[in-house]
């Protein structure tokens, strides 16, 4: 009995150890394994939400493309600090023959991520798919496109049907995929009845690219794993005025549910980046951890106050002005951005420096309360708006106007302002209400009302049901020919662009004109004089320019390249590497 | 033989219901502003484009044809692709459920021993100190508010305390290197803990309270009484006459929670992080994506109404009294 108690004991305390030890081990083994990572320079990333599709045809939120737009590289891109298009998979400036309305371009000798050469066949074969898919987006730049010849291996000629300004920014700049990865697949398509959905339906496990990384592994929901490509062309060469890595053996992309938690991942230093914008709200907190480093630039973007000018009381210039002079943009940007943007004066951000034009008519600037509102009532009164008890403006203050009536005598109707709802954008929601209150006050009916992003965009964009709405584009193209886009008459139909119904045929006619002009000079003459009219006829109100705002750990890693719409760009993943006094200073510190 | 028929009709009935559901479904997701392509405010699209999206997608034809579709395909299997993932939406399903209902059944369950354990010693020991902190307690938990609690969750223990992940399933740094099963699956389980702890103390609450509501009821009924009478010691009575009897609103209150678990708390795995349905949910009403949300709540409405089978089935299995 005895020895079988003490063989009990034996046993059950050599359990205990066994598993104590194995605990021991697996955890050391945990530990181990994560630190093997951290010797290699592995660069993580905060993601807010896990990317959809690395099918770069379906791809449409901006996850994915943050991803794709690693692997497949465009042939000219935009340099980060002059905003310049620069050769990017082309070698060189392309030659342009006037006579022959041809582009030649010629070929950097680059590789696929799979060792294979990439070549002028795998440019035509792209162009080709464009267009046998007619893949929205790209098919409709690339039809501008009359014929591809192939000289050789790296050389092309590019024949246009009429000369164009944005071949150049906006054709030349789309990404090329491979021969190889596609060809099969784009013949099988083919063969379906719905051709480019079955294209958009197949899953790319493992997209072919020229970029720097390449997708190594996907976890659905829980992360996305890059290597750096071997092959990347641009590894060790000057291009804009970086010498370009990788400088990162690998990126591992996390993903954050909530912008609460990726900021803690941030602080923790679970992630050395979160791409994605910041609320201000955060700032304050993360510019007093001594590990973080908080980035502002300017965005590309433009938020605005457009109208519907197919009906009354909008089709009226004159009340549209007035309503402008009303708009106190300064307000908007110190209460509402709490100064993170720049207010906008012309559709085109005062950032883009080229296009922009300093001189357009403004409503507002430097004047106080008292003065827009007198002035708007001036500008009323003088179109003939009438009051059945107008409004008292003197220096002590407003006492509101009632019963604004039309030039033609009918009272104003009442009129609602659409905005995004405050959960979506609190800024857009809180400028309605604002300019609800400065109409009010001169005696306007109107009515700031929150809606769904999809309903909102459903009445506006779709069926043209609306008085007034505020939206904004958060990431315009460089090239201002979204002018045309969002004010030539032709695109005033139902999904179109136009979404205001404006229809000026002087306007459409510089529109088009400055499509075709190649000098940019002479085009931006034009482009200016479009500014100019449609700040005088304003459609559109333009009201401010947020910053984008990002946030980096700085405790492992250093270089991030600051353009236009922030940090999160290609070149920062080709510039950023390891900072390994500040790492030392931190293994010291613990 | 009887029993046979009732199951029979009840499926019939729940087979209808189904497809009601369905229906109603199909045409609230279309009847919603706005379509897959609204969303895509990229001006470089045009009109045309955005035609051709639609056609691409079925959302030309008009609702009742593609109904009739719908219906064909699901007979066949088919539950139609992702608009977004452009995967089949079947596969995308399968890829999350493991996740919510290893999560939530797990929650739901060991809520539910605790609440019954902790809801039985509460009713037995009523008015004493223990009722009255378990009472409280349970309370407190039944009104938290399931984000902020969430996020105290994780800044405490995961960010300042460090003991836990920041939300998540695995830690990435660990599966791309050659980790073994056994480290992978201890990975999981220390992800899965703070989500756990917070369904945990949601949905305790809840049980604790019912349990002491239903035992305090069966406490005053006459067999107690008796089983009193017959000298039996407390704790028979407690646990095999008393508590067993009460459990069964709790049981059915489980039975259906682990149902509708399957939706996953949405807002729970939002915030850790959770790759589970209720995320996919939301991300596919939100941008439209119909087929995904629709196969998202089909699922929800089936497994809803074969609990209910199940519970009423359990039901008449438990309590004698109750025949059909």
């Amino acid at each position: 009995m005895s020895f079988k108690k003490n063989l009990d004991r034996l046993f059950k305390s050599n359990l205990k150890r066994v598993l104590f030890t194995g605990l021991l081990i697996l955890i050391l083994g945990m530990v181990l394994s994560c630190q093997k990572k951290e010797e290699e320079a592995l660069l993580k990333i905060g993601l807010p939400e896990e990317p959809k599709s690395f099918n770069v045809w379906l791809a449409s939120d901006s996850n994915s493309r943050k991803i794709l737009s690693q692997i497949y590289q465009p042939l000219y891109t935009r340099d980060p600090k002059t905003l310049k298009i620069i050769p990017w998979l082309a070698q060189k400036d392309p030659v342009f023959n006037k006579e022959e309305l041809s582009y030649t371009i010629k070929l950097r000798p680059a590789k696929w991520s799979d060792g294979t050469d990439f070549t002028s066949d795998d440019v035509v074969f792209t162009r080709k798919l464009f267009l046998d898919f007619q893949i929205p987006g790209y098919a409709s730049k690339w039809k501008v496109i009359k014929k591809l010849d192939v000289i050789d291996e790296h050389t092309l000629i590019f024949y246009l049907k009429e000369p164009s300004a944005i071949f150049l920014s906006r054709v030349l700049t789309t990404p090329i995929v491979s021969k190889k990865e596609w060809e099969q697949i784009a013949a099988n398509a083919k063969k379906t009845e719905k051709p480019l959905r079955t294209l958009q339906n197949h899953v790319i496990e493992k997209p072919l690219g020229t970029g720097p990384f390449m997708l190594a592994e996907y976890k659905k929901g829980a992360y996305v794993y890059m290597k750096k490509n071997p092959y990347f062309f641009g590894t060790g060469k000057k291009i804009g005025d970086y010498i370009l890595g990788p400088y990162v053996d690998s990126i591992l992309f996390k993903i954050y549910g909530t912008s609460d938690v990726a900021i803690l991942a941030l602080k923790k230093g679970d992630i050395d980046m979160f791409w994605w914008e910041i609320q201000p709200g955060y700032i304050k907190d993360l510019e007093a951890q001594p590990d973080i480093e908080v980035f502002l630039n300017e965005k590309n973007a433009l938020y605005f106050l457009g109208f519907n000018l197919r009906k009354p009381p909008f089709d009226d210039k004159m009340l549209r002005q007035a309503i402008a002079t009303l708009i106190n943009k300064e307000f908007i940007l110190t209460r509402i951005l709490q100064n993170y943007g720049s207010p906008m004066h012309s559709i085109i951000p005062s950032g883009n420096t080229f296009w922009y034009n300093p001189d357009v008519r403004r409503y507002d600037v430097g004047q106080k309360d008292e003065d827009r509102f007198k002035t708007a009532h001036e500008m009323l009164k003088k179109a003939g708006y009438t009051w059945d008890k107008e409004p008292v403006i003197s220096d002590n203050g407003i006492v509101e106007g009632q019963g604004i009536r039309l030039p033609d005598g009918k009272p104003m109707d009442n009129f609602v302002i659409l905005t995004p709802p405050a959960d979506y954008d609190p800024k857009r929601a809180f400028a309605g209400m604002m300019i609800q209150e400065w109409l009010r006050k001169i005696g306007m009916p109107a009515f700031a009302r929150p809606m769904s992003f999809n309903s909102l965009l459903d009445r506006v964009k779709g069926k043209h049901d609306f008085d007034a709405f505020i939206l904004g584009y958060g990431k315009l193209n460089l090239d201002p020919d979204y002018l045309r886009t969002f004010f030539d008459s032709k695109n005033d139909k139902p999904r179109g662009w136009n979404m205001s119904g404006y229809n000026n045929p002087d306007f459409d006619k510089i529109a088009k004109k400055q499509l075709s002009i190649i000098d940019e000079e002479e085009r931006k003459k034009l482009i200016w004089e479009m500014q100019e009219i449609l700040m005088e006829d304003i459609p559109y109100i333009p009201l401010y320019n947020p910053h984008i705002l990002e946030a980096v750990s700085k405790k492992r890693f250093e270089g991030w390249v600051e353009e236009v719409d922030g940090i999160g760009n290609i070149w920062s993943l080709c510039m950023v590497k390891k900072n390994n006094g500040y790492s030392n200073n931190m293994d010291k510190g613990k | 033989m009887k029993t046979k028929k009732i199951i029979f009709n009840k499926l019939i009935e729940i087979t209808i219901l189904f497809f009601i559901i369905l229906t109603v479904l199909f045409f609230l997701f279309r009847a919603a502003p706005g379509d897959p392509v609204s969303r895509m405010v990229d001006p470089t699209l045009t009109p045309e484009d955005i035609q051709l999206l639609i056609a691409q997608m079925g959302l030309d034809e008009p609702a009742w044809k593609q109904y009739i579709i719908y219906i064909k395909n699901f007979f066949s299997g088919n539950l139609g692709h992702s608009f977004h993932y452009g995967e089949p939406v079947s596969n995308i399903i399968l890829d999350r459920m493991p996740c919510t209902i290893l999560l939530f059944t797990t929650s739901t369950l060991l809520a539910a021993f605790a609440g019954v354990f902790l809801g039985k010693i509460a009713a037995w020991k009523k008015g004493s100190a223990i009722d009255n902190v378990l009472s409280i307690g349970a309370l407190l938990c039944h009104t938290l508010f399931i984000p902020w609690f969430a996020l105290l969750v994780l800044w405490a223990f995961a960010y300042k305390l460090g003991w836990f992940p920041l939300g998540g399933i695995i830690s990435p740094e660990l599966w791309i290197n050659d980790t073994s099963f056994f480290i992978k699956m201890l990975d999981v389980l220390h992800h899965m803990f703070l989500p756990l702890l917070t369904l945990f103390f949601i949905h305790l609450g809840s049980y604790l309270l019912l349990m002491r509501s239903s035992m305090l009821g069966v406490l005053k009924e006459e067999y107690i009484i008796t089983a009193r009478a017959k000298g039996l010691s407390d704790k028979v009575i407690r646990n095999k006459h008393a508590a067993r009897n009460a459990a069964l609103p709790v049981i059915t209150s489980v039975g259906l929670s682990l149902a509708f678990s399957i939706n996953g708390g949405a807002l729970t795995e939002q915030i850790f992080t959770w790759p589970g349905i209720g995320r996919e949910l939301i991300f596919a009403v939100s941008n439209n994506d119909y087929p995904l949300a629709q196969a998202c709540f089909l699922l929800i409405t089936a497994v809803v109404l074969i609990a209910n089978l199940i519970v009423d089935l359990l039901y008449a299995y438990m309590d004698p009294r109750i025949s059909y």
